[in-house]
């Protein structure tokens, strides 16, 4: 089996999917094997799956329309 | 209390006798809807006609399946109906207890074992069913008759505890202390290599010319959706089905069907099922909704062009079809200070109800798609799937497609360039809040990003001309975007570490917090705290790791796409996301490990 060194290698192309599916099936047997590495895999699937649904960072509409408002009023008085 | 008033239905109501002569007495979860008695009609329609008429499985089957999607959701009210049920079958009392507790343990047949291991997996992982965990049922003997009965029981199950959730009736016995469950077992090929896809049953051909349901169907939805053609080994479930789905959808009041159809959208969406999506996306379509707005009620109903009080109409399902542990009389009241009267909350709660039936019945099945859903959702769905719920058939062929996509914006462009400046309007409104985000990610205040998306936008205008199409117009955008960020930062002499040679990549990093989370953390906190909860956390990264985690995680753009944007390697990209992920996951495990303080941040 891998060591979790090994497994820590390939964590970040196992997340996103990227990992062929020889290498999958070592990180999935050492995951199965390993509490400690698995604590980290759920955890951290976990905080992706949070911050992905959680819609931060919203612009509020009212914010981005007078910000366009302002810039188009500029370059229209710009123009003419 | 229930949540909603109930008005008197006379007792000879004929659903009311027939639970009656059932259970011996009528549910207070059917009372609860009297607002709507068409909607008990049909209700009790399907009950019957799932529950009662013989099929493949016999009706303590049945019975046993309702209460362990009951136990496993902890819904007191709907596992007490089902052990009513199964007392009246003469099931003993400690038998029950056991089967709440553990279903493996009460001496059940081998193939009824392995159907409550699939139904149980299919009510609390749904994305996870696939063709192995089917084969692994046929290997114990169970026929396609009684897999599709127990995927509908399944979702029958699912539409019980979602109403029970929005109506809250009173337990008509002694509430049910529930025993503590088991986990549910996991079974079927969950990390293999990509499943075969669906329909995972037989289904013989029936013409609309003779099986009238499809002739309706047809009528209403001007196609006979795979859902449907799915189930044809059963034409009397399917039957039924499809009256209990008339029977709430089709009526324009109280809610109209545009409001219905939005809503089984946006809750679709939730439950990240491409397949509904897809359809109701169409049907949406052909009430006269643009293609554009039923992509992004699918994506995000907040961007949509819905009234307020729609918006806070979805906001109300998906929060009752998918976060059902946070519901509250409290959303019950919110919908009403939006307008909505008592008649239409039920009719939405009904409506989500068999929303959440269609999608765990569609994932139980497998079937397949009758259109092709929204790119955009299915690229947030890939990104969510890809880190979560693998493995799925879509996730990767959708994302590295999408990477590779001609710029959907080089029409407008195109006219930009030329000098119109609606068209550039068009474009930096398409874009605005990527921008914001780059800007906020790397000057790590999101005051100062506002103050600096006027700057971006100008900037923009004045050098489009020399935009040349070799990168897409939203890399260009994010690159102009950085460019002045840098320099906002220069100019406040604030240290700029976005750059691979300020800062090694320590490789060394290793996490410290090796504590295990709880079950569904999001479901201890608010929507807005979690939001609150990100933005601290997020906003807490050293700038570096800051931009590819939002860039990836909240915009969704590719790894690719990143490292043209912020001009890193491919590399280097994978090592910041990592680390920064990491570094937010440390951050957020005090929050959400066991026995943490529910704290409002």
């Amino acid at each position: 089996m891998i060591t979790c060194d090994e497994f820590f290698a390939e964590f970040g192309d196992y997340l996103d999917d990227r990992v062929s599916p020889e290498v999958r099936r070592e990180l999935e047997l050492h995951l199965s094997q390993c509490r400690a590495c698995h604590v980290l895999y759920d955890s951290t699937c976990q905080t992706v799956k949070i911050v992905t649904d959680s819609g931060s960072f919203e612009l509020p509409e009212n914010v981005s329309e007078s910000i366009i408002g302002q810039v188009m009023a500029k370059l229209r008085a710009d123009q003419a | 209390m229930s949540f909603l008033p109930e008005v008197a239905l006379s007792e000879d109501f004929q659903p009311f006798a027939w639970f009656r002569e059932d259970l011996g007495f009528i549910p207070n979860l059917l009372r609860a809807q009297s607002l709507l008695p068409r909607v008990i009609e049909a209700q009790a329609a399907f009950e019957k006609a799932v529950r009662l008429n013989q099929g493949a499985m016999s009706r303590e089957q049945k019975e046993r399946i309702l209460l362990c999607v009951a136990a496993d959701r902890r819904d007191v009210y709907c596992a007490g109906l089902a052990r009513t049920a199964l007392l009246l079958q003469g099931e003993p009392h400690h038998r029950i207890e056991g089967l709440a507790q553990d279903h493996t343990a009460i001496g059940l047949p081998a193939a009824e074992v392995a159907l409550l291991d699939f139904c149980r997996k299919l009510a609390s992982r749904a994305a996870s069913v696939n063709l192995s965990d089917i084969a692994r049922l046929r290997q114990f003997g169970v026929d396609d008759e009684s897999i599709i009965e127990a995927v509908v029981i399944t979702a029958l199950g699912i539409y019980r505890c979602t109403l029970s959730v929005g109506l809250h009736p009173q337990p008509e016995s002694e509430p049910w202390n529930l025993p503590a469950g088991t986990k549910v077992s996991a079974t079927g090929a969950e990390g293999s290599a990509r499943p075969p896809k669906g329909p995972y049953v037989r289904a013989p051909y029936l013409s609309p010319e003779t099986f009238a349901p499809f002739a309706t169907l047809m009528k209403s939805h001007g196609f006979i959706p795979n859902f449907f053609r799915a189930q044809t080994l059963l034409p009397d479930l399917l039957a039924a089905e499809a009256e209990l789905s008339a029977a709430i959808l089709l009526p324009e009041d109280p809610l109209a069907r545009s409001q219905k159809e939005s809503i089984l959208l946006a809750v679709s969406a939730a439950n990240l099922n491409s397949y509904c999506v897809a359809v109701h996306c169409n049907l949406l379509r052909g009430l006269g909704l643009p293609a554009e707005e039923g992509d992004q009620i699918a994506i995000d109903h907040h961007r949509s062009s819905l009234s307020e009080a729609d918006k806070t109409l979805l906001d109300f399902a998906i929060k009752l079809g998918t976060r059902f542990s946070e519901f509250s009389l409290d959303d019950v009241d919110r919908l009403r200070a939006a307008g909505f009267s008592d008649a239409q909350i039920l009719e939405c709660e009904v409506v989500t109800a068999l929303n959440n039936f269609a999608n765990f019945l569609q994932a139980g099945l497998g079937i397949e798609h009758d259109f092709d859903p929204p790119l955009a959702f299915e690229q947030k769905k890939a990104h969510l799937t890809a880190v979560f719920a693998r493995p799925t058939e879509q996730a990767s062929p959708v994302s590295s497609a999408a990477a590779d996509v001609e710029d959907p914006d080089a029409e407008l462009t195109a006219h930009a360039c030329a000098g119109n400046l609606e068209a550039f309007e068009e474009l930096i409104r398409r874009h605005s809040r990527l921008v914001y985000r780059a800007l906020t990610a790397i000057l790590g205040n999101q005051d100062h990003a506002q103050d600096a998306m006027q700057d971006v936008m100008l900037s923009a205008y004045e050098h489009i001309a020399g935009f040349q199409s070799r990168s897409k117009f939203s890399t260009w955008l994010v690159s102009i975007a950085r460019n002045k960020a840098i320099e906002y930062l220069r100019k406040r002499k604030n240290e700029v570490s976005l750059d691979e040679s300020v800062f090694g990549e320590d490789q060394d990093f290793r996490p410290r917090e090796l504590r295990d989370w709880v079950d569904n953390p999001e479901q201890a906190y608010s929507r807005q705290e979690i939001q609150q909860l990100i933005e601290k956390g997020i906003m807490a990264l050293p700038a570096k790791y800051r931009t590819v985690v939002m860039l990836r995680d909240i915009e969704h753009l590719s790894i690719e796409e990143i490292a043209r944007q912020l001009g890193l390697s491919v590399p280097a990209v994978k090592v910041r996301l990592l680390r920064g992920r990491l570094m937010l996951r440390e951050w957020l495990t005090p929050h959400f490990a066991p026995g943490a303080r529910r704290a409002t941040q």
